[in-house]
């Protein structure tokens, strides 16, 4: 034991704002979550669990779920194997990876809340490049690609482009419309966030020994899909649950884009819960509803990390 | 077998290339647009810089500046009005005070912090570390709806301290810190104490500048991600655009000045983008570093 009480005064300012910043922030959500407290009332009443029945019974919240849940279950996948992919390929290549490396990974830098506004325009129905390739391509290449004319069982009269180009080019609005906001929304969350994964995983990748490859040869393992079912998934084993794991929590807190792009629309189909949040508690006033969706956001992060600390990590480490 | 290889190489570049420019295209449309007149937008012409013809523009002269302060080419009209119609420097000024501020005050919290759980010997320094492991679980944005009510109670909303104070304590910073220190051999410690030097000297002549590279990895992290953050100041800062930080300057030219006017727009978006782009391209490895920084075990 050095020198006394130092040690008090380097930890006591981190003690003190963990526990009004971070920890009590916790306990007053529970508590408001089960009041009917609004921000400015000066008194308020105890309510039970009814904050807590309206949101799992009224519609609005119902979609909030569904839409929350579609996300992540979207992004969370494909971002984490569109990283994979990039990382694998990249790590292959003789010369040029850098470059791939810098232009996927701009997106992860870039302000989220700037790119979703190019992203607004770019997809926009008349002013944005994409459908302008689109309608510029009917009847062509574009067209078999795109329409997915190639597939067998793809009618190339019936196909989504097909129908668009005899509609006087009637692409999607994509943010616009109901049965596509969502999976634009989703697009531009896999966009922004698969070169994050794609470094994790690069830097996965540098940590597999040489001689696995070579001993999984050895062993009869000689083409590439082999050797990456053998040495290279299982090597990435920690890599991809912690991919997974900050994918997700990140995922979760999607915001910037709803807000700017679609403000949970069309009929709720993006009403994911940050958005919700914001928008009953901040915009409407009604902050006990609010703080139960903060409660059930907070529930679902904790459990998700604990199980990943205490229940997978034991597996996965090799 | 050469050749095979060629090819190989070739469908791999085939496969990043379009990937490229999918990744690319929004960066296109923005600079694009910030460079060429409204019409070329809107009949999607011009390719990537417009004709640049010399022209007046229409919106600046009925916004009453005379003819000849409006006649210019696109690219300069775009950018100059976007100037004009809002504070930019200002809002950058707000993103940079707000930045730093945040990471001064979270080295200042957790350097002591972590050197204490790292090298000192006290009663209580598990549970206090343990606290650190439970509270990097609690994702700041999750519990927003608490802090502002508790600024709101404060009477903080609209100031800069609430758009500073609910990061002051960055647990991970803790963590990093003191992951990092205890890779720090007792010796250098032992040695400055013989010195004569106290704690607190130890922890910032001693450890700050071995913690030099951890510390600008998680400089990156903080500044990057506070830099970018919209959600927080959008529920903090209601109305009064002195406070405006970047992202929610962009919301405003989106939302506020000329939405028929596309150029100005998107001029004052790339504007408030670049800085970090560009300081990004520049110190490429130490950004994808401090970035993926959560990343360390």
């Amino acid at each position: 034991m050095h020198n006394s009480k130092a040690h008090i005064w380097f930890i006591a300012p981190a003690i003190i704002l963990m526990i009004i910043i971070l920890i009590f922030p916790l306990f007053l959500a529970g508590g408001i979550s089960f009041t009917d407290y609004n921000l400015g009332n000066k008194t308020f009443e105890w309510v039970g669990l009814e904050n807590y029945d309206k949101m799992f019974n009224r519609k609005t919240y119902v979609k909030m779920i569904w839409a929350t849940a579609t996300y992540v279950i979207v992004v969370v996948p494909i971002s984490v194997v569109l990283g994979l992919c990039a990382a694998m390929l990249l790590n292959s290549l003789r010369f040029g990876a850098d470059i791939y490396k810098t232009i996927f990974f701009l997106p992860v830098m870039a302000t989220l809340l700037a790119m979703a506004i190019a992203w607004e325009f770019t997809l926009h129905p008349t002013l944005g490049i994409v459908n302008s390739f689109l309608a510029n391509g009917c009847g062509g290449v574009r067209e078999f690609i795109l329409g997915f004319h190639w597939l067998p069982w793809v009618d190339s009269q019936e196909s989504w482009y097909a129908v668009a180009c005899a509609n006087n080019m009637d692409f999607p609005y994509w943010l616009k419309q109901k049965n596509t906001a969502i999976w634009t929304v989703c697009f531009i969350g896999i966009w922004q966030a698969f070169g994050f994964n794609m470094v994790l995983y690069l830097a996965g990748l540098t940590g597999i020994p040489r001689e696995l490859y070579q001993a999984a040869e050895m062993d009869g393992a000689k083409s590439t899909w082999e050797q990456f079912k053998l040495v290279t998934w299982p090597m990435l084993g920690p890599t991809t649950l912690f991919v997974v794991t900050i994918t997700t929590i990140r995922t979760f807190q999607v915001f910037d884009t709803i807000e700017i792009l679609t403000k949970g629309g069309p009929s709720k189909t993006t009403y994911v819960m940050m958005y919700a949040i914001f928008e009953k508690a901040i915009q409407q006033n009604l902050t006990s509803i609010g703080a139960a969706i903060t409660v059930v956001f907070i529930g679902f992060i904790l459990v998700l990390t604990f199980f990943q600390r205490y229940v997978i990590e034991k597996r996965v480490h090799y | 077998m050469e050749a095979k290889q060629y090819i190989g190489e070739g469908w791999k570049h085939a496969i990043l290339i379009i990937g490229a420019i999918v990744v690319m295209l929004p960066f296109y449309m923005m600079v694009s647009m910030s460079l060429k007149s409204q019409q070329e937008i809107q009949s999607i012409s011009g390719g990537l810089i417009g004709a640049q013809e010399t022209q007046t523009f229409p919106v600046c002269v009925k916004t009453g500046y005379s003819e000849d302060t409006c006649t210019m080419k696109p690219y300069q009209y775009n950018y100059w009005f976007a100037f004009e119609k809002a504070p930019i420097p200002r809002y950058l000024m707000n993103g940079v005070i707000v930045t730093l501020s945040i990471f001064i005050i979270q080295v200042l919290v957790a350097l002591p912090c972590a050197y204490a759980l790292a090298k000192l010997r006290f009663y209580g320094r598990e549970f206090v570390f343990s606290m650190v492991l439970f509270c990097l679980l609690i994702p700041v944005h999750g519990i927003a709806l608490p802090l502002y009510v508790m600024l709101a109670q404060a009477g903080l909303v609209d100031t800069y301290s609430a758009l500073i104070l609910p990061w002051t304590i960055s647990v991970f910073g803790i963590f990093l810190m003191r992951q990092f220190f205890m890779t720090v051999p007792d010796e250098l410690i032992d040695a400055a104490r013989m010195d004569g030097m106290g704690e607190y000297a130890i922890v910032w002549k001693v450890m700050l500048p071995t913690a030099i590279p951890a510390l600008l990895a998680f400089a990156i992290f903080s500044v990057v991600a506070h830099w970018n953050d919209y959600f927080w100041p959008r529920m903090v800062i209601t109305g009064n655009r002195d406070l405006f930080t970047p992202p929610l300057g962009i919301r405003e030219f989106r939302g506020g000045i000329d939405s028929d006017e596309f150029g100005p727009m998107m001029a004052s978006i790339v504007t408030v983008t670049v800085p970090l782009i560009v300081a990004f391209i520049i110190a490429q490895k130490r950004f994808i570093e401090g970035i993926t920084l959560t990343g360390m075990k």
